[in-house]
């Protein structure tokens, strides 16, 4: 039970995929002009993660290595296509308010990282764990990122005025703003995160910072001879392992 | 690393000489500034006083308050924050709000230059990168309002656009309406200063300034027209910008060349902006572009270091056979079942989503053409439309109807109109009536921006199309006359979208539609 | 098709609409690739090659048979297939002419197939209505603009210290306040026509 509660803290704090593993940067900048937006499609991607996580766990053993990218990617391309029909179908309301996110999910990196990192190598319902705590994490660091733009861009919160109109500084619902936002949440991310992850430094070499290194934990820890390594070598080995999670 | 800084000099940039240390140079840098700062002054008034000096105070104190976070020792009185802020202030119009400079500032220290590491170590030019950051960020608040010339409607900027004649003599010597500091005469006087101390490159100023000019000498369709390249030359920050902004020894290029290159760069892009964009400030724009290639052109104008060769290509002669790999054979599969499920699932759910669609559109026309009771088509339109609509040079009509009451009466027409705007097609319903007058618009595809484009769909903007026709001309800001469509702030693409539909359908009732059934 | 406006078409999907700096298309590589300048060059040329084939092959395949028969739901497993087979074949084509580029290119390459940027214009060619011409100038376009916000933020990572920085702001931070600061600058472009 505690493997399963472990991988939902995981995806939600400790790897976040958008603010410690910097996956799934190009809808996150995107849709994070509304804190409303952020939900939705943090809950589509959520959806899409788990089926996504779920059936390229099962098929595994299957997929032959050399061109297992393509492979996935075509899995996760036809289930958000699939998500787009039924949507489309069944329920037009909330397609009238997703409807735009639902496509840019096939581009989320996140859903190809995890499949690379964690799907193929783990059982099933581990697998649909890390997809739940991963699209938890997505969803909260999208909803934060769209609150204070949409505070600081409209004086709006999930469309609640806050602030007068002509505070509104516009920027902010602009690609600029999404980039500083996102530098400042990362920032006090970074700040919390160096003062409580010290020990790591001495474990296993890595800095404590992890936004720019795209292993998991889990692998770092267990090869403690990286640390040995040059900076440079290690960067390389570190591109490489993280290479297909581009 | 920027190789040529650390192998030549061993303290980081501004590259002082012997004799001029940083603070000295902050310190005539702001001496040079006085005149403008006091002619700004003399002819705004104490609005311009205050928004220099809190710009000022804004920016020492940002870079105080950084430095105390940090536990770094102030750096506040090498005199650069006060250059800075000083700059700033100088480039914001007298009528700006206050908490403008202060904003400013705050982004132009802190972002702009102690994130990366303090003086020296920023690539952008703090002052101008927080202009644009304000003028982005409060687009209203920003525009320059004319103070002396109550009558004028514009900067004299915005006049030459508009092709109106302006006074030279006046924008010369400061006493035209502009930013406070746009007295080019006291502008030129410290900007000569400074030249002649050798505290800025000439390299850079006078490429800039040829630069802008040759560009709009070739390109601003009066030939070498005097008059025109001079009253361009005085407005719009482009002398500040050549002899303050670009200059900064931080963000320009550090060899002759490369700062030749620059300067050109930004001439040319600035006489590009002034005379193709609409964005409120032109230079500004092109002085930071300029800041962001200054990296690259340092990495690549430097000279190469001794006993430079390449090393020579190997070649490989071994060939291997071609066969057709058998992963590729299990994608091709798996792609194939992922093709069957998905036809399968899109099959069952074709008929449902079509049935969304109609409905969805016949709720709109409805509501665009509240007493019809029925709809049909005009045998014409359809001639012209067929299936798949007809398309005008901005726009796409995709489909006419008729509506009809319950006596089969004409109440109007309902036609499906679409452009493209920012995130693809903008598609609505226009209402006319039967005499060609809009009834209103009701949005059945909207994908904008949130918070910007998507204000189309709100009453504030769709209010002001019932009534309309023939045809209708948007304008920034308030509507002039009656034909009139005020554009959604911030959102040009989204408003010129609807605009072109909206005159596609009025022009389509006016050619086709008119004189009845 | 006059010639002004297919300019127009390059000069929009390299500046004014940039794919990195305002569609937030291939954020990923921009942010992991700028930090060396020779990796972000030899991207920046394979992307160029890759997207404006990508397009010119994707627009044949939805006009000529996905459209025709009515298949536009499958247009992204399509199109995606199209990309890992292109990349595929690029990688196989230099492995034999031209080991030196080969090399040089090291991981960028399959790196490309989930660029998002290759897919987005592809799906964007296809929602604007694009031609065949209209598509590959669009594609062309969008892999310049690609090319040159990710020299350019590698110029401009090149010159930062990370010992100079306040600590939170090493790594990921201080290079998204540089984007931030690149995208300010270029929506000057915004305004042209």
């Amino acid at each position: 039970m505690k493997k399963y509660i472990e991988r939902l803290w995981n995806g939600l704090i400790k790897e976040n995929p958008v603010l410690v593993l910097m996956l799934g940067m190009c809808p996150a900048l995107a849709v994070s002009t509304q804190a409303a937006n952020g939900i939705g499609m943090g809950l589509s991607t959520l959806a899409v993660l788990v089926l996504s996580n779920f059936v390229i766990s099962c098929l595994r053993k299957v997929i032959p290595d050399s061109v297992r990218l393509p492979c996935y990617i075509v899995i996760v391309a036809s289930l958000v296509t699939v998500t787009e029909l039924l949507i489309k179908a069944y329920l037009p309301s909330i397609y009238e308010a997703l409807g735009i996110y639902i496509p840019l999910i096939v581009v989320n990196c996140i859903i190809l990282g995890r499949a690379e990192a964690y799907a193929n190598k783990h059982t099933p319902l581990l697998s649909v764990m890390d997809g739940i705590g991963m699209g938890l994490g997505f969803t909260i660091a999208l909803t934060l990122a769209g609150m204070i733009r949409e505070l600081l861009g409209s004086g709006t919160v999930f469309g609640l005025r806050l602030l007068p109109e002509s505070f509104g500084m516009t920027i902010f619902i602009q690609p600029p703003g999404a980039f500083l936002v996102f530098a400042l949440i990362i920032a006090v991310m970074n700040a919390i995160g160096i003062k409580t992850r010290q020990r790591q430094l001495v474990e296993s070499g890595c800095d404590g910072n992890c936004s720019l290194c795209s292993t998991a934990c889990e692998e770092r820890k267990a090869e403690p001879a990286e640390s040995v390594k040059t900076a440079e070598s290690a960067e390389t080995a570190s591109v490489q392992k993280g290479g297909d999670q581009a | 690393m920027n190789a040529a800084v650390n192998t030549v000099n061993l303290s980081s940039a501004p590259h002082a000489r012997d004799k001029w240390t940083t603070p000295f140079i902050m310190r005539m840098v702001t001496l040079s500034l006085m005149p403008a700062t006091i002619v700004g002054i003399l002819v705004y008034g104490w609005n311009a006083f205050g928004i220099v000096a809190l710009s000022i105070i804004s920016a020492v104190a940002a870079e105080w308050v950084f430095c105390k976070i940090c536990r770094k020792p102030s750096t506040i009185w090498d005199g650069s924050a006060v250059v800075t802020g000083l700059l700033l202030g100088l480039s914001l119009g007298p009528q700006t709000p206050l908490y403008c400079p202060v904003i400013g500032s705050i982004f132009a220290i802190v972002v702009c230059k102690c994130c990366f590491g303090g003086l020296g170590k920023n690539f952008i030019n703090p002052a101008l990168a927080a202009r644009c950051f304000l003028l982005i960020s409060f687009a209203n608040a920003m525009a320059i309002k004319p103070v002396i010339d109550a009558v004028a409607t514009a900067t004299p900027v915005g006049a030459m656009k508009a092709g109106e004649a302006v006074n030279i003599t006046k924008m010369f010597l400061g006493t035209a309406d502009g930013v406070i500091g746009s007295s080019i005469l006291a502008l030129l006087a410290g900007g000569l200063l400074l030249w002649s101390l050798d505290i800025i490159h000439g390299e850079i100023c006078f490429s800039v300034l040829i630069g802008f000019t040759l560009f709009m000498g070739i390109f601003g369709g009066k030939g070498f027209d005097v008059n025109y390249l001079l009253a361009h030359l005085c407005g719009g920050g482009v002398v500040m910008g050549a002899f303050f902004m670009a200059t900064d020894y931080v963000t320009s290029p550090v060899s002759k060349l490369g700062q030749l290159i620059y300067g050109c760069l930004i001439g040319v892009l600035g006489g590009l902006f002034r005379l193709k964009g609409n964005t409120a400030d032109s230079f500004s724009y092109a002085i930071i572009i300029g800041n962001v290639c200054t990296p690259l052109i340092d990495t690549y104008i430097v000279q190469k270091p001794f006993a430079y060769r390449k090393v020579g290509k190997t070649r490989k002669t071994t060939k291997e056979p071609f066969r057709i790999p058998k992963p590729v054979i299990a994608l091709t599969l798996i792609a194939a079942i992922a093709g069957v499920a998905l036809s399968g699932v899109f099959s069952v759910t074709k008929d449902k989503i079509e049935e969304q669609e109609v409905f969805k559109q016949s709720v709109a026309y409805r509501e665009v053409c509240p007493e019809a009771t029925s709809f049909s088509y005009n045998d014409k339109a359809q001639e012209i439309l067929g299936n798949d609509g007809a398309e005008t040079e901005n726009a796409t009509i995709y489909a006419c109807y008729v509506g009809k009451n319950s006596q089969n009466e004409l109440v109007g027409y309902a036609l499906s109109v679409g452009a493209k705007g920012f995130g693809g097609q903008v598609i609505m319903a226009l209402g006319l009536t039967p005499e060609g007058k809009i009834t209103g618009i009701n949005f059945t595809e909207l994908k904008e921006t949130a918070g910007l484009g998507m204000k189309a769909d709100e009453p504030e903007f769709k209010s002001q199309f019932p009534g309309k026709s023939v045809s209708v001309d948007l304008v920034k800001g308030a509507p002039q006359d009656d034909n009139d469509i005020s554009a959604i702030t911030g959102a040009t693409v989204t408003s010129t979208a609807v605009y072109n539909a909206v005159n596609a359908g009025l022009n389509f009732y006016e050619t086709v539609l008119k004189g009845g059934n | 098709m006059n010639n002004t406006s297919l300019i127009m078409i390059i000069v929009a999907g390299a500046l004014i609409n940039n794919v990195v700096l305002n569609q937030f298309l291939g954020i990923c590589s921009f942010l992991g690739v700028s930090k060396q300048m020779k990796a972000s060059i030899s991207l920046g040329g394979a992307v160029i090659f890759v997207i404006t084939i990508a397009s010119a092959v994707a627009s044949l395949l939805y006009d000529y048979v996905l459209k025709p028969l009515g298949m536009d739901f499958m247009k992204t497993i399509i199109f995606i297939l199209v990309i890992a087979a292109l990349v595929q074949i690029v990688e196989m084509f230099l492995k034999k002419k031209s080991p030196a580029v080969y090399k040089a290119l090291g991981i960028y390459l399959p790196l490309i197939t989930t660029n998002c940027a290759v897919l987005g214009v592809a799906l964007t060619n296809v929602q604007d209505g694009y031609n065949f011409i209209q598509s590959v100038m669009s594609g062309f376009g969008t892999a310049l603009g690609y090319t040159i916000a990710i020299v350019l933020l590698a110029g401009i990572r090149s010159r930062i210290n990370e010992k100079d920085l306040p600590a939170p702001l090493r790594g990921a931070p201080i290079v998204m306040i540089a984007a931030a600061l690149m995208s300010i600058a270029f929506m000057g472009f915004g305004g042209l026509k």
